[in-house]
């Protein structure tokens, strides 16, 4: 089949992804990241911390570019969580995303993540990759329109959006009109995001749009599979994953897979052990963890409220999510330091159940996409 | 976890007033008892445990009367509850006072100290007030235009446990108890 973009619905479909996407990588990151012990791995904690920032970014750039093309972005639609375990696509094969501890597991993980995929000879210029997905697995970076055909990478998926937005924009322009009809006062720019893992700029016309895409791209993979950013000052979050497991830093001039720069000291038993994917149902009924849990779950779920309020012509209730932010580390910090009842060695966990969460079935979306 | 933990932990409740799941969440509860064993040793932690687990059942009236008497009302026992009490809150070790390292002896160990960073982070009475400890677990830019975001819990005592103004009543008058003592030296 032909999985390039055709139709502006389409492109806002595909945008709408990419949100869910930076969006499902955030749970994983803010639970492994709070989960550390207080006074060790202070270099494991740095770098989850710039990364889990950075995803927002990312998050807040996909919005930016839905809404320059007249979209609504929708953080409250039943399916836009993903649940956990969520398959991403890695390569020819998918692999699972979790919530779990900070430990060689979930950094293994992690560096699946953000792996800069490239397709290897024999695959390059095949089409997407047929794997079907089980019903109760979120299915992320899919085709929306074929829920069992897959990007080969993330990377990938970013770039099919970026060709369906020149596209659709070359064939506008041949029309006399252009695809970026957005409200530009929907755009979320620095003025409202402060200190948040970079510069926000608008999105109003194709130029900017490619940058926007080249960013997320190039902070997450780094940029063509070198490991800093095009301005050679940002190390990519693969390769920042590769340091705590290399326990060594990278320093300019260095070979991927090869950090030269000053050691680093992991301990990896310095993390409260949490127990993989918990869920609320596999907490005690009428234990204080259970209620501690869902009142996560509620508050998490104001939180995506709140953004999608902002990200729809209120940018300035960013502001408020600031404070929700860190009132979910408090939070995420209660739940990982109680021991989870029947559970010998396993402590609570958050588990990201937000109310209404419940999948979209995949005809649904797609009577969306052809409407 | 050893069978010296839950005691400690049930211990714990009823003096600060405050859940397991909150002690727990603030991931010092095993420090605090080792801190005590630090102190004042592990005979006089044993008991203060062995005085805790012979209370009468709980949410009874002889309970709370045996809390007075003898645990906040023991000699031996009674200041070294109200330190665990003010250790909690604050997560600083208050010295004992001179009164009681002249009966019992003086601990080397026992001066004023904070336990550890995060035991200042964690201090219960960020949360009995409803505020942030200043100087930690910020809010992020802008956020003093918001109401504090850690909750002060719901008015009136918990009802399984031993109201708060009860200990509280009971600190004030040992304390002054003691000044008077200090002072007539």
């Amino acid at each position: 089949m032909d999985s390039s973009i055709k139709t502006l619905d389409e492109l806002k479909e595909f945008l709408y992804r990419a949100m869910q996407l930076e969006h499902a990588t955030i749970p994983p990151y803010l639970t492994a990241l709070y989960s550390i012990k207080p006074g060790v791995n202070q270099d494991a904690t740095q770098v989850l911390r710039v990364i889990v920032v950075e995803e927002m970014l990312h998050l807040t750039i996909a919005a930016n570019i839905l809404n320059a093309i007249g979209g609504k972005p929708d953080l409250v639609r039943p399916d836009f969580v993903a649940r956990y375990p969520a398959a991403l696509p890695d390569g020819e094969t998918d692999f699972k995303v979790g919530i779990q501890a900070f430990g060689r597991e979930a950094l293994a993980t992690f560096l699946k993540i953000e792996r800069p995929a490239q397709r290897p000879d024999h695959l390059v210029g095949k089409d997407l990759i047929y794997r079907k997905t089980p019903p109760d697995i979120t299915a992320l970076a899919s085709h929306p329109r074929h829920e069992d055909l897959h990007f080969y990478s993330i990377g990938e998926f970013y770039s099919a959006i970026a060709e369906g937005i020149k596209y659709l924009e070359a064939e506008a322009h041949e029309a006399g009109t252009t695809i970026f009809t957005g409200d530009r006062s929907r755009q979320i720019t620095s003025e409202y995001y402060y200190s948040g893992g970079g510069e926000l700029f608008p999105v109003t016309d194709l130029k900017s749009a490619q940058a926007a895409i080249e960013l997320i791209i190039e902070q997450g993979e780094g940029d063509g599979g070198g490991i800093y950013d095009d301005d050679d000052h940002e190390l990519a979050h693969y390769y920042r994953f590769e340091e705590l497991v290399k326990g060594r830093y990278y320093q300019k001039g260095d070979q991927p897979g090869h950090p030269t720069g000053p050691h680093l000291q992991v301990d990896w038993e310095g993390a409260y052990p949490i127990k993989e994917n918990l869920k609320v149902g596999d907490i005690l009924e009428g234990s204080e963890l259970r209620e501690a849990a869902t009142a996560f779950n509620t508050r998490y779920g104001e939180f995506l409220q709140l953004l999608t309020r902002a990200y729809n012509g209120q940018p300035n209730l960013l502001l408020e999510a600031v404070p929700m932010m860190f009132e979910f580390r408090n939070m995420i910090l209660e739940l990982v330091r109680n021991p989870l009842p029947g559970h010998p060695g396993k402590n609570g966990s958050p588990t990201y159940e937000i109310p209404g969460g419940i999948k979209q079935p995949a005809v649904a979306r797609q009577a969306e996409v052809n409407a | 976890m050893n069978s010296r933990f839950e005691p400690f932990l049930g211990l714990s409740v009823e003096l600060t007033a405050f859940s397991y799941f909150d002690l727990l969440g603030t991931g010092l509860a095993e420090r605090y008892l080792a801190t005590l064993d630090t102190v004042v040793g592990s005979e006089i932690t044993d008991a203060l445990l062995a005085a805790f687990t012979a209370l009468p059942p709980p949410e009874s009236e002889a309970r709370i009367h045996a809390v007075r008497t003898t645990i906040l009302g023991s000699e031996l026992l009674g200041d070294v509850a109200r330190a665990l009490i003010k250790l909690w809150y604050s997560g600083t070790w208050f010295e004992l006072s001179s009164a009681w390292t002249e009966r019992f002896g003086p601990r080397p160990a026992n001066t004023t100290f904070v336990v550890s960073p995060d035991a200042y982070i964690e201090g219960l009475l960020w949360k009995a007030i409803g505020a942030h400890p200043p100087g930690a677990k910020g809010q992020g830019f802008g956020s003093w235009a918001f109401p504090p975001k850690i909750p002060a819990p719901a008015p009136g005592p918990k009802p399984d446990l031993t109201p708060l103004p009860l200990v509280f009543k009971e600190l004030d008058q040992r304390h002054d108890e003691i000044s008077a003592s200090t002072d007539a030296r």
